[in-house]
């Protein structure tokens, strides 16, 4: 195929599965709205989509549609964790490691985080730097288990990593009930982090109507240009890249695969462990989670939705920010349970894999690309003795 | 001497009309292809690897679709959607990877997809065995229906393949290079069991590009170059020659002008290698060699005869049982391939498509596989992308791979020009020792006579080559001496091969002749 | 420490390995089927969740636990058809085809739960626990004869009529491996699919069949989870069962016995768990037992794969003798 024609492909094919998945949205909005008789139950849907597609950047008042810029710094910064998660499972999924740890590993970053906010003293400045740092070390420490054991006696990562999400979580929830827990409150939470951890506004919260956008999100952005150098200009990331595509060739050139498997991990937890520990010390005062936060999850989709490649990590984030921030107005103003999330975006996540997802239409452009070669190839090479191979 | 079409049309029991196939990376594997079968003929298909056999049966028996164009069988228009359409149809295909599954016996595999019951559910082990039997005495095709498929030798594999294929009612069999794995003797054997299939009505289809087998066996002949059909011939109506010019388009010996070759030190020593396999099958047996700078020693011998594990140790995807291994007097087993690599050690890999590349990567990331860690490609941290790009833009000219530019996928390439993009990697990190196993498998006239003429080069120029090749015309071309491998040891060694006879090598191919160990250990060099 | 043993020992805790391992052996047996067909569903836990789900709101609705555990099997088996058309059809990687399925299992299922039942708790949660009263459930059977065993008898007896089927199950799906043709195409697709297709088994439909299967599995065990381990449906309820099975198919050498004694492992680590908990240890901390366990053991079992290779080759090299004699 040609590249404008790979490309316009790329874009319907993605535009498609969007499509797709807000039909199915639209469906199980219709089913749930509120209301009797089809002709009420069509305008509550209306309603509640209208809420889900331009909610997030506009405010449906009775005097029409009106730009909110507070709804676009929210979306902002909801992409803060999830951009992270999503370059963990990026570099990862290259690596063909299907570790799914992003997820407990973006909650022990933000606990990891909260600790040294909370116990820690430093000068301010640095405080919240060593507790980010910290966090993704401590992350990558944990990876190192899956990492290890798949590397060294092929165990599957995969299965573990699973449990030690569970294992991340049960031992905070202990230690956030007991010796970590301020006592003082009535729910479970830990002491309050000390001012010089937190990460601050990058504009004074007036500016975005009382929506918080953290420096957060400018490391964010900071980190995806370093992922995607990494995984594109650096032995490593290339590394990483070529294991991904196929092991045998990149052992049998000489690639020390274990290691590069292990690194890949590594590399993921740290991101995991970064992001979280960010989103920690940028939106809460005191450490409160209790359960898994969702984060790697929403990872994966956002690493699927931009095919593994850093660089459009940002974009991806983006919009299941905006999918997630429309799904909750639509819960508040119509009704919507907004979990309906999680079956967007699992359609989208199953249309955008899907390999012969039109892939009939790709099969035509092949075939018309082919011809045309072959017809200007026979114009050429037939009386060259034909080599003409398979 | 093509002959007419339609006047036979009534007579014909398959018609493939204008079949075109393109798969979806792009290769037009057949461009308006014509193929028809008489009732109770040999029919051989014959091209060179890739010119689109294989594809075009497969498209016979459902494991494609034709892009375009029609296929009738005994009259009857037909979309074969599957193999069980065209087991429908009473065709039966004998791949030439078997299609046996290796844990059930030989009885299970014969009853796949049409199993005996009893009391409706389970599987009647006894009858299954009972139908193997029967068929096996009935077409006098020897089988174990008992033993494991794991445990049998390749012959009795191809014959459970055969009678699978009978066992479902088929009347037209088409055999895929179903000698590529056989011994002169099981060859033979194949031989007979074909006429007597063939005098009892049975329509056989015979896919090889050996042309003494094909003049032996069949009655015509359809002949396909690059995706094209060139024509139906009646057998006794041409020539060897003929039909050789038909497939290739000029004449197939290429003669290499070889100056003699001036060997140096040894640079790879192997001492009494043994390997037994996980099945306790001894694969190697007592295997020494040297090669020298300077030459080529060519490995000999019908697939399987050890070939594959030698390799396979020698760049340690395998342990051995016992014995060594050197390069340059260092001893390399079990050094990591990094380690292999910078002793100079180069691998052209038997599977390119396995071990050769990464195929979704483009062809620069393919090119730089073995030496993103050198100094020269990186600048600190990251890599120096002008250095890179003047590599592979270099090696790409210099081994003249035909593609649009250094970013495009190397699996969109044709067979030869992946080949070219291993073969440039391979040969330009300064090698001491080349290992090149099969490597014009598959591709190209054009690609394979730039490889050998390639490897003659790099062996003139004081590198040491081991070639492995199942083709014998290459390896005896190439060699400057050669070693015969048979059932995992060295059966011969002949220290020049200018004045060596294929009807020779053959012989010892098939251990019809034996040399002493004195004769053999002459490729010590010690 | 005694004190404990003898806690232990009781005919309670055997009884509980058995009821506790009944949803992992269902998760174990639905990965057994389709590892023989030579893929890997890990989408058992989201099956799990869906089925439990429509298990118990079905129980609810029609007012009878048959229906309930019907309707799971159902959902189950739907589901599982679905993720079959992506990977196999749609050519989506199967792992990530699992993974939408587990995500919309966990969000998913809470969505679909408020919309039916226009139950909320709070803002966020909502359940089914509510809906299923004690004779909405699953009935327990007491074995009779059996039951006047004493200890024994109360540990085999009494169980509920899906803890008895898991056990059943398992005998049941290797006779289907084994004995019938059906498990000879999963095991010959699994093992080699173009030899399958090739003499005109379909693989597409064997596969399908194999899918299928393990989401009938996934929905008794959706069923046990929310009609007969819990009383109802609650978010995340199947809690890594469906992860916890990959392992025990791994550990049990993809064989219905050795997955069936590798989920009793696991059901043993959790009884544990809750033992430890009751006599004072913080229940955060007995949680993660069985997730703890999972990995010791699949190390354990990789450890003992790796030897037994390396086993076999040293002693393919001590045999070399004779074998060259020969």
């Amino acid at each position: 195929m040609t590249k404008r024609r790979k490309i316009g492909f790329t874009l319907i094919r993605g535009f498609l599965a969007i499509l797709i998945a807000l039909l199915v949205a639209a469906l199980l909005i219709f089913i749930s709205a509120e209301g009797d008789g089809i002709g009420e139950k069509l305008e509550a849907a209306g309603e509640a989509l209208k809420q889900l597609l331009i909610g997030p950047l506009f405010r449906m008042g009775k005097n029409g549609v009106s730009f909110e810029l507070k709804r676009l710094a929210d979306v902002f910064a909801a992409m803060i964790p999830t951009i992270f998660t999503g370059l963990s499972v990026c570099v990862m999924f290259s690596a063909n490691q299907f570790n799914l740890g992003s997820e407990g590993g973006s909650m022990l970053g933000a606990f990891a985080a909260g600790m040294i906010a909370v116990y820690v003293p430093m000068a301010a400045g640095v405080h919240a730097v060593v507790a980010v740092l910290v966090a993704g070390l401590a992350v990558a420490v944990v990876m190192l288990i899956p990492a290890l054991l798949k590397a060294k006696m092929g165990v599957s990562e995969m299965v573990n990593s699973l449990m030690l999400n569970y294992i991340i979580m049960y031992i905070i929830k202990y230690l956030m009930s007991t010796h970590l827990a301020d006592k003082s409150k009535g729910q479970i939470q830990s002491f309050p982090f000390m001012e010089t951890a937190k990460i601050g506004p990058i504009v004074d919260n007036s500016v975005f109507n009382g929506a918080k956008l953290t420096w957060g999100f400018v490391v964010a952005l900071i980190a995806v240009v370093i992922v995607a150098v990494f995984m594109y200009r650096t032995r490593w990331g290339y590394s990483i890249r070529m294991i991904g595509i196929n092991q045998s060739f990149s052992m049998y050139s000489g690639m020390k695969v274990g290691a590069v498997v292990v690194l890949s991990q590594i590399l993921g937890g740290f991101l995991a462990g970064v992001g979280g520990g960010i989103e920690m010390l940028g939106r809460y005062p005191t450490f409160s989670w209790s359960a898994l936060p969702g984060y790697g999850w929403t990872g994966i989709t956002i690493a699927i939705l931009a095919g593994n490649n850093p660089i459009y990590v940002p974009l991806a984030a983006f919009f299941m920010a905006y999918l997630s921030k429309g799904c909750d107005l639509m819960a508040t103003y119509a009704g919507v349970p907004a979990q309906l999330i999680d079956i967007i975006q699992g359609v989208i996540f199953l249309f955008f894999a899907a390999e012969q997802f039109m892939a009939r239409y790709r099969q035509k452009l092949v075939v018309k690309t082919a011809q045309e070669e072959l017809q200007q190839k026979d114009g050429q090479s037939l009386e060259e003795g034909g080599a003409v191979n398979v | 001497m093509p002959d007419e079409k339609d006047a036979f049309a009534g007579e014909y029991v398959v018609q493939m009309k204008g079949i075109t196939k393109v798969y979806p990376n792009g290769v037009a594997a057949n461009q308006d292809v014509n193929f028809n079968l008489r009732k109770g003929e040999i029919h051989a298909l014959m091209g060179e690897n890739g010119a689109g056999k294989s594809t075009l049966m497969k498209m016979l028996f459902g494991l494609e679709q034709p892009t375009s164009g029609e296929i009738i069988v005994k009259g009857e228009k037909l979309h074969i959607s599957s193999p069980a359409v065209a087991i429908e149809h009473e065709i039966g295909m004998v791949h030439q990877h078997f299609m046996l599954v290796p844990s059930l016996s030989v009885a299970e595999n014969m009853v796949l997809g049409m199993v005996p019951k009893k009391s409706g559910i389970f599987i009647d082990k006894a009858k299954a065995i009972e139908i193997t039997r029967d068929y096996s005495e009935k077409y006098n095709l020897h089988v174990e229906p008992e033993a494991k498929v794991a445990d049998i030798p390749v012959g009795m594999k191809q014959k459970v393949e055969i009678l699978k294929a009978l066992v479902r009612g088929a009347s037209i069999l088409i055999l895929d290079e179903p000698t590529a794995v056989l011994t002169t003797q099981e060859t033979a054997e194949l031989f007979r069991e074909l006429k007597n299939l063939k005098e009892q009505g049975y329509t056989i289809v015979f896919i090889s590009h050996k042309l003494n087998e094909i003049m032996e066996i069949t009655d015509r002949l359809t002949i396909l170059r690059g995706g094209r059909s060139m024509g139906v011939y009646n057998t006794k109506d041409v020539t060897k020659e003929q039909i050789s010019r038909l497939m290739v388009g000029r004449d197939v010996i290429l003669e290499l002008q070889k100056d003699k070759a001036r060997p140096g030190d040894t640079v790879l020593r192997v001492r009494s290698l043994e390997y037994i396999n996980s099945w306790n099958k001894k694969m190697l047996d007592q295997v020494s060699f040297d090669v020298r700078k300077g030459e080529i020693l060519g490995i000999a011998g019908v697939e399987g005869n050890g070939q594959k594990e030698l390799v396979d140790i020698l760049f340690n995807f395998q342990r051995p049982s016992s014995g060594s291994v050197q390069v340059n007097g260092e001893n390399i087993l079990g050094k990591s391939q990094q380690k292999l690599r910078e002793m100079g050690v180069a691998l052209v890999p038997e599977d390119r498509m396995i071990y050769g590349i990464a195929s979704t990567a483009s062809i620069e990331e393919n090119l730089i596989s073995d030496r993103c860690g050198q100094k020269r490609l990186n600048k600190g941290p990251v890599f120096n992308m002008s250095a890179i790009h003047s590599e592979s833009d270099k090696l790409i000219e210099e081994f003249t791979v035909l593609c649009k530019s250094r970013k495009q996928q190397v699996g969109m390439l044709s067979g030869g020009n992946i080949q070219k993009v291993v073969v440039a990697r391979e040969f330009s990190n300064n090698p001491a020792l080349i290992i090149a196993d099969q490597p014009t498998r598959g591709i190209d006239v054009g690609a394979t006579e730039f490889i050998r003429k390639k490897l003659l080069e790099l062996s003139r120029s004081g590198i040491a080559v081991l070639l492995i090749s199942a083709d014998l015309n290459e390896v005896m071309e190439l060699s400057d001496s050669l070693i015969v491998m048979h059932n995992g040891h060295i059966a011969a060694y002949f220290e020049d091969t200018a004045d060596l006879t294929d009807a020779e090598m053959g012989e010892y191919m098939l251990e019809l002749k034996h040399q002493s160990p004195e004769e053999i250990g002459r490729v010590c060099h010690d | 420490m005694s004190d404990f043993m003898s806690m232990l020992l009781t005919p309670e805790f055997f009884f509980s390995i058995l009821r506790i391992s009944a949803p992992i052996i269902f998760a174990t047996l639905a990965a057994i089927v389709v590892e023989k067909a030579g893929f890997c569903n890990i989408g058992i836990e989201g099956l799990m969740m869906f089925s439990a789900l429509g298990g118990s709101l079905v129980s609810y609705y029609a007012g009878s636990w048959f229906w309930g555990i019907l309707a799971a099997l159902v959902v189950g088996v739907l589901m599982s058809l679905i993720m079959g058309f992506f990977a196999f059809q749609m050519k989506t990687d199967i792992v990530l085809v699992g993974i939408a399925i587990n995500m919309m299992g966990s969000g998913g299922t809470l969505f679909l739960c408020k919309v039916i039942t226009n139950i909320t708790e709070g803002r966020a949660m909502a359940s089914t626990t509510g809906l299923i009263t004690k004779d909405l459930c699953i009935p327990d059977i007491t074995i009779p004869l059996v039951n006047k065993i004493p200890f024994i008898g109360q540990v085999l007896s009494g169980h509920n009529l899906l803890t008895y089927l898991a056990f059943l199950l398992c005998l049941l799906t290797s006779i289907m491996l084994y004995k019938t043709s059906l498990g000879l195409n999963i095991r010959a697709v699994g093992e080699n699919p173009n030899a399958a297709s090739s003499v005109g088994v379909s693989v597409l439909k064997i596969k399908y069949l194999a899918i299928g299967y393990s989401g009938l599995m996934s929905g008794f065990g959706g069923a046990f989870m929310s009609m007969a381990y819990a009383q109802g449906w609650s978010l995340d309820m199947v809690a890594g069962r469906g992860f916890i099975a990959l392992a025990a198919q791994a550990m049990g050498n993809g064989e219905c016995l050795g997955g069936m004694l590798s989920s009793l492992v696991f059901g043993f680590a959790q009884a544990l768990g809750i033992k430890f908990s009751a006599i004072g240890l913080d229940s955060n901390l007995a949680s993660p037992i069985p997730y703890a366990v999972t990995i010791i053991g699949l190390v354990i079992f990789a450890v003992s794969r790796n030897r037994k290779e390396l086993k076999k080759r040293s002693s393919a090299a001590l045999e070399k003798r004779a074998s060259s004699q020969a």
